[in-house]
């Protein structure tokens, strides 16, 4: 599955790249995240429940920063398991100027793969359930940095 | 001949051809069946299993360390721990092998990876959930044409360096070089790209066990869902290295087989290895999502196949190349020199002068299997690729489709007939059966109807299928599975009250072999078909056989429970002869009876004899009426039919609603007529289903895509049509009671007439073909392309 977006979020790009490749800080605006565990300044371990229709597996997601140019762009990757479920993917993030002046446009995509009992019992669901879980942790984002001022 | 066939019996004896209400179903209309669930052992234990998320992946470590700390759980089982014991692979019946376990590469999305065994179900499941397995995912092969093309990744190196590729297998049947010549000169040539998809039998019982190892005893008792309990005993006893004798194989009720029930699955000998681990009772039941995606799929075939003919229509050669996607191991419980099963029945009810037929196995990463799915071997594929072509033909050289086929063919006088791929046909009568199928539905006026109907925009079809089943695996010569011929047997018991036991060594799954075996009795012998109890599927006291599938137990052990009779009958004639002190050539029998020619009140009832035979019996004669029969088939059986069906279809949302489905069937002669009927029913619902609802497929990297019944449709009396039955009667000439199966009849014979149906309704449109599942998407999809929806 592939999926790809930019948002607009009022704060400097450095503010942006900061907050981002944060784990605790946008660990938090991952929808159903647990905990965060940094491993060192490129890998995390974060726990999640995610549920897709009636299903519902409970993550242990690796992540790495796999690339980054502060504070223009970041690539992560991703490897999680849960019981009879397995994700990986790849997410790229460019940040650029904004319309307005001080703001940021955050263009991103990611390629997901899915496999085991999500992908095959969820199949239905799982494009859905993904679009809109990216669209609570960007307006998760967008918020706890506007919050900020 | 075709003839009905008047019962022989009186009602009270209620012999073949009577309506007997099936002896089965008190129990199971008041819930009192035995199925494997309802098993339940003092101490016994349950086995949940850690299944894959990958569809192909290197297993770098498990972790069970997590689910050891679970409250409950006492064992987890792990690929390394079989392989100590060499039980890691196991064979499949079709003589590849597969993992009972997998040591480094998960080869299918939901493959089998650890074993966790509990005091309950929900501690066992917790434990799956804590088992933490690290895996590196590989790249995938889904599309078994890929995984042909020269360079593919090999699925499985373990077949050596002589095996480097995904080819499995390759089987030919026919004349290459005389079809190519009929094409070669044909008038007219037809060709077509016909993909048959895998589907699943869906049974509403999943599968399961429960595995007993008595360690004090040295005795395994394995109660499990198995269409072929005997057979299963002797694998496990080879494959154990236990001795046969201590082993016993039982089955109970069994939820519905179709096929799906053949195999040994890992998910058994993980149980009885848990068992013999623990030294209690283990039980494993599958989910309904572990059944969908792990358990052994039906059909997988793409066929491309050219016919030729004149274009006056006489049909003049055939032939197909066939690619059978088998998954990562061909575990199909095909018959061994069968490895495509009878697909080369291919040519059907048509009197083809040549025919050429190849199959190629390949690997996937899939699951493994290749059952039949209520169809004797690959029967379905066939005759949905030939019905197919058929109707493409009628359409291209512009014959109505009937008038095509009864112009083609195999007439009554030609049998027995054999085919261009060596089968011999035992008897048919096809011009009959599909003449009664069109004047059942009115053809004629259809035609008219549709003509009416297309001048005016609206979209009707009208689809025949005049299918020729080949069931009754089968002649020894020919037929075995991993070496046992694939006779079948029957033990008859006559008490000295003149009641019946009779042990059969085929297994019913819903079918009503408790009634239909007694009706066989009862013909034979006289008994009150309710005097006779019929019992299967325990290993420790049922006669050996193959057991059911394929629609063989009437045909083999049905004739194997007549020919016991017959033993017996000839010993109750020596006894009546002896106490009505006459000769036994002065007696005539009746069924119930033996009386002496002329003399009308000089006779013996069965009842009578059965006493005498522990009572009174003649000096010299062994005491007791026994008999046992193991029957090994001259030929197969052929039952046939013409079905039609009459279609319109929803421009607007591409729905295909069956208005009409006439089914004329011949099964031979007809042992329980309401259960032929019943069983008529089934086949035709589960031939409706694939042909326009059920589906599995994967996405990109293996995930099946039909994990539930919310997406693997299954159809219900909702969507289900009214069918409309009648019959012919043509009997097997070579069968003891003259009998030819008709399981699976049904099953064949309705996905192309549906199918053809619904081409013929957009024919004109220039569509030729459409795969099955025909479902509202794909009618739109084509709608939409030709600017109608």
């Amino acid at each position: 599955m592939e999926f790809s977006g930019a948002v607009d979020i009022p704060a400097t790009r450095d503010r942006v790249f900061a907050f981002v490749t944060d784990p605790e800080e946008v660990g938090a605006c991952g929808p159903g995240v647990e905990s965060i565990e940094v491993i060192d300044a490129t890998h995390f371990r974060a726990k999640a429940k995610v549920g897709v229709g009636f299903i519902q597996a409970r993550f242990v997601v690796d992540l790495e920063i796999a690339e980054q140019q502060a504070p223009d762009m970041a690539v992560i990757k991703a490897h999680g398991q849960a019981p009879g479920s397995a994700v990986d993917a790849v997410g790229r993030m460019t940040l650029v100027d904004g319309p307005e002046p001080g703001t940021t446009t955050m263009q991103w995509s990611a390629e997901v793969s899915l496999s085991g009992m999500l992908a095959s019992v969820g199949a239905r669901m799982v494009e859905g359930t993904a679009n809109k879980m990216i669209g609570q942790t960007f307006d998760c984002v967008r918020a706890k940095i506007a919050a900020e001022g | 001949m075709t003839t009905e066939l008047e019962p022989r019996t009186s009602a009270a004896i209620g012999g073949m051809g009577h309506s007997v209400k099936r002896k089965e179903d008190p129990r199971f209309i008041r819930g009192a069946g035995e199925y494997i669930e309802d098993v339940v052992l003092p101490g016994m234990l349950w086995m949940d299993i850690v299944r894959s998320p990958y569809a192909h992946a290197t297993i770098k470590s498990i972790d069970a360390s997590e689910a050891l700390k679970v409250p409950g759980v006492l064992a987890v089982i792990t690929g390394a721990d079989l392989e100590k014991a060499g039980l890691h692979w196991m064979p499949t019946l079709a003589g590849d092998k597969q993992m009972v376990l997998p040591t480094t590469t998960v080869m299918y999305q939901a493959q089998e990876v650890a074993a966790v065994v509990a005091t309950d179900r929900y501690a066992a499941a917790d434990g799956v959930a804590a088992v933490y397995v690290d895996y590196e995912p590989l790249p995938v092969i889904v599309d078994p044409k890929k995984a042909l093309e020269p360079g593919a990744f090999v699925l499985r190196p373990d077949r050596g360096p002589d095996k480097a590729n995904n080819h499995i297998w390759h089987w030919e049947s026919g004349d290459r070089a005389a079809a190519d010549a009929a094409l070669a000169s044909a008038e007219v040539r037809v060709s077509e790209d016909i993909y048959i998809p895998r589907i699943h039998v869906a049974s509403i019982e999943t599968c399961g066990c429960v595995a007993d190892w008595d360690a004090v005893r040295g005795q395994l008792t394995l109660h499990m869902t198995s269409q072929a309990p005997h057979a299963i005993r002797t694998v496990l006893a080879l494959v154990s290295g236990l001795p046969e004798q201590n082993i016993r194989v039982k089955t109970h009720d069994i939820g519905g087989g179709f096929g799906g029930k053949v195999p040994v699955y890992p998910g058994y000998v993980l149980a009885v290895v848990a068992s013999l681990t623990v030294g209690k009772p283990v039980k494993w039941i599958e989910d309904r999502s572990e059944n969908l995606q792990a358990d052994s799929f039906a059909r997988d075939y793409h066929i491309h196949a050219e016919m030729s003919a004149t274009k006056a229509g006489k049909i003049t050669g055939l032939k197909v190349k066939t690619i059978a996607d088998h998954g990562y191991s061909d575990a199909a419980a095909d018959p061994s020199k069968f490895p495509a099963g009878l697909f080369n029945v291919i040519t059907g009810s048509y009197d083809f002068p040549d025919a050429f037929v190849e199959v190629d196995g390949v690997y996937t990463n899939k699951p493994p299997g290749g059952v039949a799915y209520r169809c004797s071997f690959r029967v379905t594929e066939a005759v949905h690729a030939i019905e197919r072509m058929v109707d493409i033909l009628a359409h291209e050289i512009g014959v109505d489709p009937a008038q095509l086929r009864m112009e083609n063919f195999i007439q009554p006088e030609q049998f027995p007939y054999r085919t261009p791929t060596g089968w011999e046909y035992d008897s048919g009568n096809y011009g009959v059966a599909l003449q009664k199928a069109m004047d059942l539905i009115g053809y004629d006026d259809l035609r008219k109807e549709q003509a009416e109907k297309r001048a005016r925009g609206e979209l009707m079809g009208i689809g025949i299928s005049s299918f020729t089943e080949i069931v009754g695996a089968g002649p020894s010569k020919d037929f075995d599975i991993i070496g046992i011929k694939m006779f079948d047997s029957c033990e008859i018991r006559v008490h000295p009250t003149g009641k019946v036991i009779a042990r059969i060594g085929v297994q019913s799954q819903g079918q009503g072999h408790e009634t239909t075996f007694a009706q066989i009795i009862a013909e034979e012998l006289g008994f009150p078909v309710g005097d006779v109890k019929i019992e299967y599927g325990d290993t420790d006291t049922a006669p050996y056989g193959l057991g059911t599938y394929a629609s063989r137990s009437t045909p083999v052990a049905g004739a194997a429970t007549a020919m016991a009779s017959r033993k017996i009958r000839e010993k109750a004639r020596q006894i009546a002869a002896h106490l009505l002190e006459c000769s036994p050539d002065d007696l005539e029998w009746e069924p119930g009876k033996f009386t002496v020619k002329g003399s009308p009140d000089r006779f013996k009832t069965i009842q009578e004899i059965s006493f005498a035979a522990y009572t009174n019996h003649p000096v010299g004669m062994e005491a007791g009426l026994e008999a046992v029969d193991y029957y090994d088939p001259p030929n197969l059986t052929f039952p046939f039919g013409s079905y039609i069906c009459v279609v319109d279809i929803d421009k607007g949302t591409g729905q295909v609603k069956i208005r009409r489905f006439v089914a004329v069937d011949d099964c031979g002669n007809i042992i329980n007529p309401m259960i032929v009927d019943g069983q008529i029913h089934g086949g035709l619902t589960m031939g409706f289903a694939p042909a326009l609802l059920e589906s599995i497929t994967y996405d990109e990297l293996g995930n099946n895509q039909a994990g539930t019944f919310m997406d693997y449709l299954l159809p219900t009396a909702v969507e289900t049509p009214r069918w409309e039955l009648d019959k012919t009667v043509t009997p097997s000439p070579h069968h003891p009671i003259g009998a030819k199966g008709v399981g699976e009849s049904a099953t064949v014979g309705a996905p192309p007439a549906i199918a053809n149906a619904v081409v013929d309704a957009l024919w004109h449109l220039g569509v030729r073909n459409i795969d099955i599942p025909m479902t509202p998407q794909k009618v739109w999809a084509i709608l939409h392309e030709k600017g109608l929806a």
